[in-house]
């Protein structure tokens, strides 16, 4: 698995049962969650087991984003369009959530492809309500219509507390991430990632991706922004992002891709690690054969001292004759 | 405060056959998928013969190898449509056995299968009561190095098996618990909480074992199955179809006259050639779950009936405790879901019992008459996650967290905290 899938495994999986068994009733009480702190938390009741209901708490945003009624700008109107007559938003939503919705399984549309697709959809919530702004932001890009936060700087929630930016301009879109870490061996790993994943774009194969640099201060286009965004220990990653990267089908990975970079990266360092702890047991294991190849064989040393002491023996017993003759 | 702590617990039950894995608080584990790994081993081979020259795109490839992998269910599926991928199975006998495809599958559930950030939850993972401590600090030494959690507790099993049935029925700590798993069968007795670590008995007859049997017995009578495919019948037969049965005899003579109530239907596609194939389950039905009540059927070696290893075992107990164990078996592993097997077993006990009873009464010439033992053997409908269900009760409680071994202690004092465990303070 190189990239996170945008839909959330478990809440697919819920869903399919769910639909497979229709009308069995099942009681369904299950919370879950995932990265960057997104919790979710479903429930169905015995009475009707059609109807579902799913809350959504989103992390903490930071004072620079904008967040309206608890919700990312955008975002309503964002699950209205992606889901239709299936999903009904209730208000207000569950206590310590930012969203509830009530999904009624029987009216899905009964063409299982279709059908599957639209679940698929439903259980990637998490991309069309966090990454709502972002998408507003690239549609006007890919249509080229001028918004009036033109060459304003805007902060998206990404992680608890944290956020990245935005500069939307009308011929590209720039995209910055401050990399913050916790552990101090992360923070190194990371870095080297970053620059190696900097240098990787520049090979033959990548010429239409979006362009990405790296440094370790934070870029001019940050300038405006509060200074606690701006302590990132892992430096900054830029991309631009131009309309030929957002055109039809590309915007939903798009969007998916930069709302999750900090889980790609994050997700990468892991994986590094646990390759150099491959690395660095199969190193143990042969010094150990090394080791063992250079102890002296037991068995055949004890053969040998004992054929040497039986002759030592003799001549000293013929020693012994010798000397009382 | 811990932010990690706010947050439920993820609680990971590595078995030998099944993975169980999910949050803390839930009553039902998120995924249940097949302990294996399917790695992508021809970038490696390739690198061995070709020249030194190309090593930069060798290099890629292998670390291309290194994120093309798949656990679960999925492992299964790559490995059967295609031939680049090999299966390892990381855990054998109840024991971590390779580590590096351990780390691999650990990765994959956190990242894929949860999809959780490691350093945003403390981990509750489980161990055999037989586990060695080396394997204790390899543990948390690549749940610290790898993954980064802020603190990771891990639970010896049966403990955790009996603390499923606390909350299901009010009953105190101390019980034996019969883990039958896929690939270890131990009986564990323990105490107020305390595993008595010199009366573990284990068996080597496994839920393993009882598929291999059912294999050999449908191979014998010439069933039409793919050779490639027998396996996986097997065990799909011994999932849905087997039951235990009271008496042998009496159950074949049942079989016998009425074999269209008793004889299953198995159908299923060749995986070669994609025709349709069927076959008849019928004795294997009864006779699988009869090697843990007889098992001389299937092996030589090993003959002792599980029901008086589990008498051994509470007469090798403290004799403070014997009643106390008896009264309160608990059942726990995926191979203790055959219908009426606690029956089964609580029977033959209570037989092993009485007949003691009688004989030390005999002894003493019926003068003195002892108090009647009573014997219960203890099933509920989640047996098969037990062992998962019990770490996410314990998980959700606010003791958990400061019984966690942190990341502070572990940067603190290395990898040996783990090998303390709270079940076994005054033993190690």
């Amino acid at each position: 698995m190189i990239l996170l899938q945008s839909h959330s495994k478990f809440l697919l999986q819920t869903l399919l049962n769910r639909v497979q068994n229709f009308d069995k009733g099942v009681e369904l009480d299950y919370h879950w969650v995932e990265f960057g702190d997104v919790r979710y938390h479903i429930q169905v009741s015995m009475k009707n087991p059609q109807h579902l209901k799913l809350s959504v708490s989103l992390p903490i945003p930071p004072p620079d984003t904008v967040f309206m009624g608890g919700l990312p700008s955008g975002a309503i109107e964002a699950i209205k369009s992606a889901y239709g007559a299936v999903v009904q938003i209730l208000d207000p939503p569950r206590d310590g959530f930012n969203l509830t919705l009530k999904l009624n399984l029987s009216k899905l549309p009964p063409d299982e492809e279709y059908k599957h697709v639209l679940l698929v959809k439903i259980a990637s919530v998490r991309e069309v309500v966090l990454g709502a702004p972002l998408r507003l932001i690239l549609k006007q890009l890919a249509s080229r219509t001028v918004s009036s936060n033109i060459n304003q700087l805007v902060a998206l929630v990404h992680r608890p507390k944290e956020s990245f930016f935005l500069v939307p301009q009308v011929d590209k879109v720039t995209v910055i991430f401050p990399m913050r870490f916790n552990d101090s061996i992360d923070i190194v790993l990371a870095t080297s990632f970053l620059q190696e994943f900097v240098e990787a774009r520049r090979t033959a194969g990548l010429h239409n991706a979006p362009s990405c640099s790296w440094s370790s201060t934070p870029p001019l286009e940050l300038k405006e922004a509060a200074t606690e965004a701006l302590s990132a220990n892992a430096g900054f990653v830029t991309f631009v992002i131009f309309p030929r990267h957002v055109e039809g089908k590309k915007l939903d990975r798009t969007v998916w891709s930069l709302s999750t970079f900090h889980a790609y990266v994050s997700y990468h360092v892991k994986c590094s690690e646990g390759f150099m702890h491959t690395r660095m047991r199969r190193r143990v294991e042969s010094l150990i054969e090394a080791l063992g190849r250079a102890k002296p064989d037991t068995d055949t040393e004890n053969r040998k001292k004992g054929g040497h002491n039986r002759s030592f023996k003799r001549l000293s017993l013929k020693d012994g004759r010798t000397n009382s003759n | 405060m811990d932010p990690a702590a706010n947050r439920p617990a993820v609680v990971i039950d590595n078995g030998t056959g099944y993975t169980k894995m999910g949050y803390a608080g839930n009553v039902e584990p998120c995924f249940i998928v097949p302990t294996v790994v399917a790695v992508n081993e021809s970038f490696l081979n390739q690198s061995r013969s070709s020249s030194k020259a190309n090593w930069l795109a060798q290099h890629n490839a292998g670390v291309m190898a290194d994120l093309d992998f798949f656990i679960g269910d999925e492992a299964l599926a790559r490995s059967r449509s295609s031939s680049t991928y090999n299966l390892t199975y990381p855990i054998r006998h109840g024991q971590v056995d390779n580590w590096d495809a351990m780390e691999r599958f650990w990765q994959h559930c956190i990242f894929n299968y949860l999809r959780c950030d490691p350093e945003d939850h403390y981990f509750l993972l489980t161990e055999s009561p037989l586990t060695a401590p080396e394997s204790r600090e390899y543990t948390g030494e690549i749940m610290f190095e790898t993954f980064n959690v802020p603190g990771l507790y891990i639970a010896v099993n049966s403990v955790l098996a009996l603390a499923a049935g606390y909350t299901a029925s009010k009953c105190e700590m101390t019980g034996v618990v019969v883990d039958v798993g896929d690939g270890a069968t131990h009986v564990v007795p323990v105490a107020d909480g305390y595993v008595i670590g010199s009366s573990i008995k284990s068996v080597p007859i496994t839920g393993k074992d009882v598929t291999l049997f059912i294999q050999q017995l449908m191979r014998e009578r010439g069933e039409n199955i793919p050779p490639e495919d027998s396996f996986e019948v097997a065990r799909k037969v011994k999932e849905t179809y087997c039951y235990t049965c009271s008496d042998i005899v009496k159950e074949f003579n049942k079989h016998d006259k009425e074999p269209s109530k008793y004889i299953k239907q198995w159908r299923g596609i060749k995986p070669k050639t994609g025709a349709p194939y069927s076959c008849d389950i019928g004795y294997e039905r009864f006779l699988g779950p009869e090697v843990f009540f007889n098992p001389e059927i299937y092996s030589s070696d090993f003959t002792t009936p599980l029901p008086s290893v589990i008498d051994k075992c509470i007469q090798s107990a403290p004799i403070d405790t014997r009643r106390a164990l008896y009264k309160n078996i608990v059942l726990s592993g995926g191979s203790t879901m055959f219908k009426d097997f606690h029956r089964r077993l609580q029977r033959d006990i209570k037989k092993i019992v009485d007949a003691r009873v009688l004989a030390s009464e005999a002894r003493l010439g019926g003068e003195i008459k002892s108090h009647p033992v009573e014997v219960n053997v203890v099933s509920h409908p989640i047996q098969r996650f037990a062992v998962w269900f019990g770490g996410s009760v314990l998980a959700s409680t606010p003791e958990f967290f400061a019984a966690c071994h942190t990341k502070a202690e572990y940067e603190e004092y290395g990898a040996s905290i783990c090998r303390t465990n709270p079940v076994f303070k005054g033993m190690y």
